[in-house]
C-alpha cells in the first residue's frame, strides 16, 4: 500500500489543532466557572521594583510584599516585575509609559510620575487620602505637601524621609589626626592629610546616576550661601551655569583627580560601597540605609560598624528630603483592580511598611507616628546619631536625583570622566548640563 | 498548474503576513512619526523636516554618533574580516592546533554581548583588572589605567571588545573552502604555485561571495551594537564612544523624544541600506562569476 504523506501530515496537524483548541476552550470554561463560583481567584495587580538582589532595601521590600500577600491571601495577589538596577527600572517604566502600560503601582522617580500623569494612568491620591484619615496620619503633612502639585492634586506618596550625611572611618581619621570638617576648605585639607597618611579619602562613583559623587556635589552647592541653598531646593532648574555649581564642580574635579580610588570614574554604586566597606577609603556620602551593611560580614570587614562615624556635610549641611515615592496607575482598570491596587499602595506606604523599612534598611519613617524606639536607637547608634545631628543642620537641601531632569542626571555620568581627566572645564560641564535641560522639555 | 499556484500562495501567506504586519507597518510608522513632534502623553503633531534638521544642524552629539558608527563599520569591514579570513586560511591547512583554535576563537561569538561586556569590565578594571595587574608585574611598578573611562583610551577599549573576534567569519569562509574540489589545489600545485600563491590567487577569488556576505554581516552588526556599549561606557566619556543605536536609545528612553528618536531610526536604516549596497558593489556580488 502506498503511503499518502500529504494526508498523513494534514491529519496530524488537524489533530494538534483540535487538541489545542479544546485545551483553550477548557481553560476558558474553567476560568468562567471559577468566576461563577464566586471569585475564588485573587485579583492580580502588578508592581515593579528595583529593590532586588543585592540592593540595600531588597530584604525590606521582600518582607513587605510577603506580608501583604499573606494578609490578603485569596483576595489580592501582587505580581512583581523585578528590574536589576535603578537605571534599568527607569528605562523600562518609561518604555511602558509610552504604551500606557505602567504597572498598577510603581515608584515614580526620575520623571516616571510626570509621564504617568501625562499618559492619564496616574490617579489623584488626595481624595483617597482624605477618605482614610488613619493612612493620612501616617503619611503626614510634610510628605503630602512635598509631592502636592500647585492645583492641590497629589500623584505620589513617599514611604520614607531621607536624611543623608556622610559616613567616615574613625580609625583612619584618628591615624590622620583629623575630625569631620566644619568648612569645605577644611574638608579638602582633611583629604590631603588622609592621603599623606596612606589612605584613599573618598569612595566615589560616576557611573549609573553618579549617586555618591552627586551627593558631595549637592552638599557643596547646597551649603554655599543662600544662592546655592536655594538652587539645591529648586525642582528642575533651567540653568546650571551659576557660581555655586561651577565652584562645586571644580572641587569635585579635584576630588576625582586626587582623592578617590582609581576605579571611581565610571564605577557603579556597588564599587564605591565596596571600597568603603572593605576599608579602602575613609569617607562615603550615603543615607542611613547603608548602615545594616556595616555589620554584614559578607559585605564589610569584621567590626567595621564600630569604626564608622556619621557627620553633617561641611558648613552644617544635610540632604533632607522626601522621595517622589509611589504612584497609583490604575486609571481605566476595573473597580476591583483599582481597589486592590489602592490597598497595596496603602500597605506599601503605611505604618507597617515604614516600620519594616526602618528596621531592615535604616530608612527613616515619614512622621513621629511611627516611633523610633529606644531599643532601635541602641541597636542602631549611627541612625540615632544622624537623627540627632540633623537637628544642628543649618542647611537642608535635596539631592540632584530629586531636582534634576533624567536627561541632566545622565549628562552628569557622561561628562564626569571628561571633567576628571581635564578634558572639559567646570564651566563647560555646567553649560552641557544646561543644554541637557532643553532635551527634557 | 492552478492548483500548484494555490498551494504556493497558501504557503507564502504566513511569511508575507508577518512581513507586512511586523516589519512593513512598523517601518511605515517609523518613517511617518519621524516627521512628527511626539513625546509621551502629548499629541502627535506634524513637524515637517524639523527633526532631521535638528539632528544635522543643532545636535553635535548625533553627528559624533554617526561618525563613530561609520568608523566602526569601516573597521569591521576591513580589519575584522581580514582577521577572520586569515585565520580561515591558516586553519584550512589542518595542523594539530586547528580544532582547538577554531573552537577557542569562536567562544566570544557564543557568549551574550551583555556577559561579554561584564567580562571586559572586569578584565580592564583599573583596580583589580587582569590587564593592569599584568602590566604592573611586567613594569615592576603600579600601573593604573582606566581603559574605558580615560578619554584617550575609551574608543580603542570599546573597539577591542568586538573587533578581533571574527570567529563567525572564519567559520563561514572555512565552510565555503570545504566545497573547493581537490582538483583545483592539485592543478595549482602542478602549475608550480606555492601554498601562499594558491591561497591568494586561487582560493580567495573563489571565496569572493562568502567574504562579501561575511563583510555585510560584520559591517551591519555595527548598526545594532548597543549592549556592550551600554555595559561598558554608556557612550561616554562625553560622547566619545556613542554610536547611533545608543544615542537613539537615550533619545527615546531618557529624553522621551520619540519623534527625534524615530528620525534617527530612519537615518540608521538608510545607513544600513547604503552599507549593504556599497559592499555588494565592492564585491560585485550581483554579478555572475
Amino acid at each position: 500500500m502506498k503511503l499518502n504523506w500529504k494526508k498523513c501530515i494534514a491529519s496530524t496537524l488537524l489533530v494538534f489543532l483540535a487538541t489545542g483548541l479544546a485545551a483553550c476552550t477548557a481553560d476558558a470554561n474553567e476560568s468562567a466557572s471559577t468566576g461563577a463560583k464566586g471569585n475564588q481567584t485573587p485579583v492580580e495587580i502588578s508592581y515593579a521594583t528595583f529593590m532586588v538582589g543585592s540592593h540595600v532595601s531588597a530584604e525590606a521590600e521582600k518582607q513587605i510584599i510577603d506580608e501583604f500577600n499573606e494578609a490578603y491571601e485569596g483576595k489580592i495577589k501582587v505580581v512583581i516585575e523585578e528590574l536589576p538596577s535603578d537605571e534599568a527600572y527607569v528605562n523600562k517604566m518609561k518604555a511602558l509609559a509610552a504604551s500606557k502600560a505602567l504597572p498598577d503601582v510603581a515608584i515614580g522617580k526620575q520623571g516616571i510620575r510626570e509621564l504617568a500623569i501625562k499618559n492619564g494612568q496616574a490617579v489623584d491620591l488626595m481624595p483617597l487620602l482624605e477618605a482614610d484619615p488613619e493612612w493620612k496620619e501616617y503619611i503626614g503633612a510634610g510628605a503630602i505637601s512635598y509631592n502636592q502639585a500647585d492645583d492641590g492634586k497629589l500623584y505620589s506618596i513617599a514611604n520614607a524621609k531621607q536624611l543623608i550625611g556622610y559616613f567616615y572611618n574613625k580609625d583612619m581619621f584618628e591615624t590622620a589626626g583629623i575630625q569631620p570638617a566644619k568648612t569645605w576648605d577644611e574638608f579638602m585639607a582633611n583629604n590631603e592629610k588622609l592621603k599623606a597618611a596612606g589612605f584613599t579619602p573618598l569612595a566615589m562613583m560616576t557611573g549609573e546616576n553618579a549617586w555618591t559623587t552627586n551627593l558631595w556635589l549637592a552638599a557643596m552647592i547646597g551649603t554655599d550661601g543662600e544662592a546655592g541653598h536655594s538652587f539645591m531646593n529648586t525642582t528642575h532648574p533651567e540653568s546650571y551655569e551659576n557660581a555655586s555649581m561651577i565652584q562645586a564642580l571644580s572641587m569635585i574635579q579635584t576630588c576625582l583627580q586626587e582623592y578617590t580610588t582609581s576605579d571611581a570614574v565610571g564605577a557603579m554604586y556597588a564599587n564605591a560601597a565596596n571600597n568603603f566597606l572593605q576599608e579602602k577609603t575613609a569617607l562615603i556620602a550615603n543615607g542611613p540605609w547603608m548602615v545594616p551593611d556595616f555589620s554584614d560580614t559578607s559585605k564589610a570587614k569584621a567590626g567595621l560598624a564600630d569604626r564608622v562615624g556619621v557627620a553633617l556635610y561641611p558648613n552644617d549641611g544635610i540632604v533632607a528630603q522626601y522621595e517622589v515615592g509611589y504612584i497609583l496607575c490604575s486609571n481605566g482598570k476595573s473597580e476591583e483592580e483599582q481597589a486592590a491596587a489602592l490597598e497595596f499602595l496603602k500597605f506599601k506606604t503605611g505604618k507597617r511598611a515604614q516600620e519594616i523599612f526602618l528596621d531592615k534598611s535604616g530608612a527613616l519613617p515619614l512622621t513621629a507616628n511611627v516611633e523610633i524606639s529606644e531599643t532601635y536607637k541602641t541597636a542602631n547608634p549611627l541612625v540615632a546619631e544622624l537623627i540627632t545631628i540633623s537637628g544642628d543642620a543649618k542647611y537642608g537641601f535635596e539631592n540632584i536625583d530629586n531636582t534634576a531632569f533624567s536627561s541632566v542626571v545622565s549628562e552628569f555620568s557622561l561628562n564626569y570622566p571628561d571633567l576628571a581627566y581635564g578634558e572639559i572645564t567646570p564651566e563647560e560641564m555646567a553649560a552641557k548640563l544646561t543644554a541637557a535641560v532643553a532635551k527634557s522639555k | 498548474m492552478r492548483k500548484k499556484n494555490k498551494w504556493i500562495s497558501i504557503f507564502l501567506l504566513p511569511g508575507v503576513s508577518i512581513f507586512i504586519f511586523v516589519f512593513m507597518l512598523s517601518i511605515l510608522m517609523l518613517v511617518g512619526t519621524s516627521f512628527a513632534n511626539w513625546t509621551i502623553g502629548s499629541k502627535i503633531t506634524f513637524a515637517g523636516f524639523s527633526n532631521y534638521s535638528t539632528l544635522f544642524t543643532e545636535d553635535p552629539a548625533f553627528i559624533k554618533s554617526m561618525m563613530n558608527t561609520g568608523i566602526w563599520i569601516a573597521l569591521q569591514a576591513t580589519i575584522h574580516i581580514a582577521i577572520g579570513v586569515l585565520l580561515a586560511l591558516l586553519l584550512a591547512k589542518q595542523k594539530w592546533y586547528t580544532s582547538f583554535v577554531r573552537t577557542a576563537f569562536f567562544i566570544p561569538n557564543i557568549i551574550s554581548s551583555a556577559a561579554l561586556g561584564m567580562l571586559f569590565l572586569s578584565i580592564l578594571n583599573p583596580q583589580f583588572g587582569l590587564v593592569n595587574n599584568v602590566m604592573t608585574k611586567l613594569l615592576g611598578e603600579p600601573f593604573v589605567q582606566n581603559w574605558f573611562m580615560d578619554p584617550k583610551t575609551s574608543f580603542f577599549s570599546v573597539t577591542m571588545t568586538w573587533l578581533p573576534y571574527a570567529g563567525l567569519v572564519t567559520i563561514l569562509v572555512m565552510a565555503e573552502m570545504a566545497s573547493i574540489p581537490k582538483e583545483v589545489y592539485e592543478a595549482a600545485s602542478i602549475d608550480g604555485a606555492t601554498s601562499m600563491q594558491t591561497d591568494l590567487f586561487v582560493v580567495l577569488p573563489m571565496m569572493k561571495n562568502i567574504i562579501g556576505t561575511a563583510t555585510i554581516l560584520a559591517a551591519t552588526s555595527m548598526l545594532q551594537k548597543l549592549d556592550i556599549i551600554m555595559m561598558t561606557t554608556g557612550g561616554g566619556p562625553g560622547v566619545r564612544t556613542m554610536n547611533m543605536p545608543m544615542y537613539l536609545y537615550r533619545t527615546a528612553l531618557t529624553d522621551n523624544n520619540y519623534g527625534l528618536a524615530n528620525a534617527q531610526g530612519v537615518i540608521l536604516i538608510f545607513l544600513g541600506l547604503l552599507t549593504l549596497i556599497t559592499i555588494r558593489k565592492i564585491f560585485k556580488m550581483d554579478q555572475e562569476d
